[in-house]
Formats: structure tokens, sequence, C-alpha cells
């Protein structure tokens, strides 16, 4: 550790101490932030600290979830890992989570980080990866790990080699006026991944796990892995035609193919342009699964392929099958996804739903769990998007009639109309503080500000 | 009653709830006992379902779906879009398509992409350094003095011919280009407008007077559209306008 980044951790760790002391609830962000601008190149220094590797879950939907469920298998393996389980996933947040965890010496003493990532950050993140491969690995420096008492029994954690896996989850329309377009996107991640470096010798090579049903993840990570790069690829997704839905939702990005533009063929799909497809034109088809089944921990489609995202890395990782399982069967849900309160007597369950295609499938899931009441939050802060118009692209038309609906947050008419014209008549809550009286359990829908929100007059806090 | 909507490229031309202009113009009618049925005409479409339609709508696209459409449109469609246009019936074009309507847009590099000439206006992109018009927008339709308002999100500036009228001039926000204070474009009995996505739910006295045209110009006579409870529709609209 060089003494020049000694003190902005220390600095870090003060700022860190004090917001949680005095309750300024800034702490995900603020340490990062400042020693960020003290030593700029400071997610190099902690990569390369990392004992055993580094892995980075990207995408719209899914990536708290799925970190959360491979940090908490490589903890049962008896692991230890650096993780910004706070959900601030840009590169404060994960400088924060490191300073968190480090030492007051500066040193990070753990085996494996685990970062989810912001769409728009992850090629600012692979860069500062790339940067920490010319430095020692930790363990090369002090050879504190020793191979014999490698608790993962795989060759993989032998200590000498670091490992970095990038998680790719998929891509779906989110949040325009901040994230720009989902080809914007998927452009900075082809010109990110295609820079992997494997040339050094201390590391594996890159591995992916990437979602084999979203046709654009798959022409990323296919272009990432083409011969000449060393990068592997591992897929997983779903061969469940019972899931498939009766016709395409109107909320799709990839129905077009990627590589050449065709319109792709589904042989059914699974919730927006995920599904099983091919391209007749260029022969681009989904790849053979890796991994497609496991007991699934949680309800939704969508978690499914959270958990199958997370059992392929678990295993990518050389984490044996059985304590994958053990892992997964006592998994608590993040904050705020699918999370359950109980206030008052009353149960609450919260469904973060940011964008369409994120939504139908909470909306899919909590009607199949037997909602009887339902409570949608919408604001327009800038962690939600300024722009609320995606709420037309959502399908709230399959409520079914016996479902009582509330709406609140800052954009409460927007939402309110939105449901006029699906047929349903709202109760208009201005104050979210009164939309909490409820009988029956009340399944929350709320954009990412709005789940804060909830949880703050709920269980007092906004985050953890 | 009957209204047969032809809606332009669904699958490629709606980025982020274009899909709430047909919602509600379907609603409008059926709430009035108009009956409706909405034509999705997309790349394989004949071009006879498309030209027996009484309103167009066509929406906002990613650069990618915009370059798939190009071709199709500008071959294709957009001659007879050009023709039933002429004729008077109405038709509103929203984000991209307000820009495919024009006579061409002049990307910050490279050449000049041809538009399909329907509306006397061209569009540029000052550079990537000029900022991106982003934000909720408030603006009064220049004939009616009524206020519209939506939310715009674009990069490049329109600027109209000397033949087309603005549809409204911004109160808040930008507008076509950010410099001349007018908004959107009125050419006939079609509206293209910068207002992305759902331009219709919060503006719904526009709804109405699409509908109004749409049923004017099929049935060839005076129409006068049954009233109906807007006042959610209008607290939405109000909501805009004090923030």
């Amino acid at each position: 550790m060089r003494l020049q980044n000694v003190l902005p951790i220390v600095i870090g760790k003060i700022v860190s101490s004090a917001s949680k002391l005095f309750h300024l609830g800034a702490g995900a962000t603020w340490p990062g932030e400042i020693a960020l601008r003290l030593s700029p190149n400071i997610f190099a220094e902690f990569a390369s600290q990392l004992r055993k590797g580094i892995i980075l879950v990207a995408g719209t939907n899914g990536k708290t979830t799925t970190s959360l469920m491979i940090t908490q298998v490589l903890e049962k393996q008896g692991l230890t890992v650096v993780h910004n389980a706070s959900g601030a996933n840009l590169l404060n947040g994960i400088v924060s989570a490191c300073i968190q965890k480090a030492a007051w010496s500066g040193k990070l003493r753990v085996d494996y980080g685990v970062f989810e990532v912001d769409e728009n950050s992850l090629p600012q993140i692979i860069f500062y990866v790339n940067n920490s491969h010319s430095r020692e690995p930790f363990e090369a420096q002090d050879r504190r790990g020793n191979p014999e008492n490698d608790k993962t029994g795989s060759p993989i954690g032998s200590g000498m080699t670091r490992q970095i896996v990038l998680v790719l989850l998929n891509l779906f329309r989110d949040q325009l006026d901040r994230y720009g377009e989902v080809d914007v996107i998927a452009e900075k991640w082809k010109k990110a991944l295609l820079r992997l470096d494997t040339g050094n010798q201390t590391i594996k090579p890159y591995q992916l796990i990437a979602n084999a049903d979203d046709p654009l993840i798959v022409h990323l990570a296919s272009s990432a892995s083409r011969a000449g790069l060393e990068a592997r690829v591992t897929y997983f997704g779903l061969n469940d035609a019972s899931q498939f839905q009766k016709k395409m939702e109107h909320a799709t990005d990839s129905t077009f193919c990627p590589a050449c533009g065709a319109r792709l063929i589904y042989e059914g799909y699974y919730y927006s342009h995920i599904g099983v497809w091919k391209c007749e034109k260029c022969k681009a088809k989904r790849p053979t699964l890796d991994v497609s089944d496991w007991d699934y921990p949680l309800p939704g489609l969508y978690n499914r392929y959270n958990t199958l995202a997370a059992v392929t890395t678990s295993q990518a990782l050389g984490i044996k099958k059985e304590t994958i399982k053990k892992a997964l069967l006592s998994f608590k849900p993040a904050f705020g996804r699918q999370e359950e309160l109980v206030v008052n007597g009353k149960r609450v369950k919260l469904f973060l739903s940011k964008n369409p295609a994120g939504f139908n499938e909470s909306l899919r899931t909590v009607i199949q769990l037997g909602a009887k009441q339902i409570l949608f939050v919408l604001n327009d802060r800038i962690p939600d998007g300024r722009d609320v118009s995606w709420i037309w692209d959502v399908d709230f038309e399959m409520i079914p009639g016996n479902i009582s609906v509330a709406v609140s947050g800052d954009r409460v008419y927007d939402l309110a109309l939105r449901l006029k014209y699906a047929g349903i008549t709202a109760n208009i809550c201005e104050n979210l503080e009164n939309a909490f009286d409820t009988k029956e359990t009340l399944y929350v829908l709320p954009t990412y500000s709005a789940m804060l929100d909830v949880r703050k007059i709920l269980t007092g806090k906004k985050i953890l | 009653m009957k209204l047969t909507i032809a809606w332009l490229y669904p699958d490629l031309m709606s980025t982020y709830g274009d899909r709430g202009n047909i919602i509600v113009l379907q609603k409008r009618c059926q709430w009035r006992g108009i009956s409706v049925k909405v034509e999705e005409i997309t790349l394989e479409s004949r071009l006879s379902n498309l030209e027996h339609c009484d309103f167009i709508f066509m929406g906002g696209a990613q650069d990618r779906q915009q370059k798939i459409v190009g071709k199709d449109f500008l071959e294709n469609k957009a001659p007879v879009v050009k023709v039933m246009v002429e004729k008077g019936i109405p038709a509103l074009f929203v984000c991209a398509a307000y820009q495919l309507v024009g006579h061409y847009y002049k990307p910050y590099q490279g050449e000049k992409i041809p538009g399909a000439g329907i509306f006397d206006l061209y569009k540029e992109h000052p550079g990537d350094q000029k900022k991106r018009l982003i934000g909720n927008v408030t603006a009064e339709i220049v004939s009616s003095k009524k206020t519209i308002v939506g939310f715009e999100n674009h990069g490049g500036r329109t600027y109209l011919g000397k033949d087309l009228a603005p549809l409204a001039r911004v109160i808040k926000g930008f507008g076509n280009n950010g410099e001349d204070e007018y908004e959107g474009a009125v050419y006939k009995n079609a509206i293209g407008s910068y207002f992305h996505g759902p331009l219709l739910p919060k503006n719904s006295h526009i709804a109405d007077w699409l509908i109004a045209k749409a049923l004017e110009v099929k049935y060839k006579k005076k129409i006068s559209l049954k009233p109906l409870d807007d006042s959610l529709e209008w607290q939405a609209h109000r909501f805009i306008i004090a923030r």
C-alpha cells in the first residue's frame, strides 16, 4: 500500500463513521467521493488487493439481488467479501464499500470484491480493474494465503491468480433522460469489453457470465469472447415453455438482431424481449445454456434469472453445488426487493419497480402471489429519472378487478391518470404517510427514491 | 361512427410511453360510443392497410431502430402518408417521427439524412458539446391559447420553413430549438411535436381536436364531441404547469 493512498482511506473512514454517528445518511457515497478526489486511482489499488478476485454484476434489472446472492454464497463457503450492499453502484459507492471494509492501515484483507455496477459506470470500473493488473496481487506480496488451506477446494482459488468475472444480466429501456438509449449503453459496453486485458499472467482470463435469453447481451458477450480474446462466456437462461407469455409485451427493446438488423424469430417470450430467439438472416441464435435450472428461493420469473446468474457465477468460482444450495435456501432478499416489513402488525411487501420491463414482472408476481391491495408510488427525482412517460409502457391492464389500488408519490396524478385509462379507479394518496392504512398485506411497487421514502416511513431508515 | 387509427411501427418507433397516445385516443372514442380499430403498420405491412386509415400516429425511436425504419418509411410508407396528410387526414408525429417528416436531418458529423418532406422543416444537431434539451415543458397553443404540457429530450434542433406554422409558444422549457421560443408545428390537420412519448394523456384537448378532425374528414360534416369528465387529466396537467 502506497502511503499516499492510506490518507484518503483514513479520511474516508472518518467521514463514513461520522455520517453513521450523526445519521447523515450519506455514508454510501461520500467517503468514496472524497477519497477519489484525493486519489483518483484508488479503486485500482483496492482491486489489486483482493486476494482471489473481483465479480462485477451489470444490467438494467436484478443487480442488487444477484450480487447479494453471490456474496451470501461466497460467505457460506467461508470466504470474506467486500460488497456494495447499499446499492450505491457508481465508482464512489464501490470505493465507499471498500473504505468501510478496509483496515485503518488502508489494507483491504478480503478474498473477493462483489460489486453491482451502474450501466454507465461499467466502462470506467473495467478501466480501473485493468489498471489493477499492473500491480502485484496482494497475496503475492505477503504470501498470506496458503493454497493448502484453501477452503474452496478448487484449483481456482489457488492464491497466485485472481479471477475477474463479469456478470451481464440484461439491458432494458430505463430512465432515458439519465442513461440515454439502450443502444448507447450497449455500444459503451462493447468498447469496454473489447479492451479486456488478458495479457497479465497473475490473473485468469476474464470470465463472462451472460444471459442467453437477451439477444443484446449475447451479442455483447460473444463479441467480447471472439477469437483472439481469451475471455470465456458461460450462459444461463430458461428452458421452460410453461412460462412463455401468450404474446409479446409492448415494452421490448431488442427484438431485432443486434448483429444484422433483421427481425428476430421467437420460439417463445419469457418477458419483454427475453426469450428463446434466433435470427434467420445471420443465423445468430440463443446459445446453448450451461445452467438453466435451480431450486429458486424467491418468487417471480425475474428472480429465476437472478438466481441462475448467481449460481452460474458461483460455479465458475469453483463453489460446490451443495454449498450454493445451502446458501440460497436461507437467502434473505435485498432491501426494497421483495423485502417484507411488519409495521404495527401489518405486513408490507416492497417490490422496487423502476422501468417497464421490471414493473411488468413485479406486477405479474404480486398478482400471482394473490395480492388484494397494491400501492404504486411514482417519484421523478434524479435517481428515478425525471421523465415518467414510461408508465404508459407498463401493462396495468393486467390487474384483476378485485384488487384495490392506491397511488402516491411526486407524480401521483400521472399515475392515477394512467390507471384511469387502464380502467382502474385508484385511491389517490397525496401524502405517502397516509397510504399504509391497510387490513390486508399491502404490496408496494415504488420507484427508487419512492422505495427509500417508504422505508423511511415504515422503518425509520432509508437504506440499511 | 367508426375510426381506424394507423399506428406506424409500434415495434420500432415506441421508445418511452408513446403507446399512451394510442390508448388515450382509443378510450376517448370508446367512452363516446365511437368504435375504434388500431391498424399496426410495420416493416412487412401492406400499403393497402395504411391507405384506408382515418388517423396516423408515429412515435419516437432510438437511433438503431430509426435506421431500420428509415429506408422502409421513405421508400414505402411516407409517400402514402404524404397523400393522406395533404387530404387533411389528421396525424400526430412525436419525437423521432417529427424528425422523419421534415426535409432532412443534419447530424453533427456526416451526411444529411433525407426525410419525407411532409412538413416544411429541417433538423440539425449542433454538435456533441451542445447540451441536450431535457425536461418538463409548458407551452401555449398559438391558435387557441390553451396550454400544453409534456417532457422533451432531444439533441437535435428543429427549424420551421416559412410556410409552416408553429404549434405553440414555449412558456417553460426549450421547444423546437431553444432559440425562437416555438414548439412543434401544424400542417393542415397534422401535428408534429418534440413533446415525446405520451403527449395526449395530459393534453386531452389535443386528443379531442384530433378525434373531431378525423371524424369531420371521414364523415364530411361538422362534429362536436360529447364532453367527458376530464378532471383528473387537468389535475395532472396543472401539476406540471405549477412546477
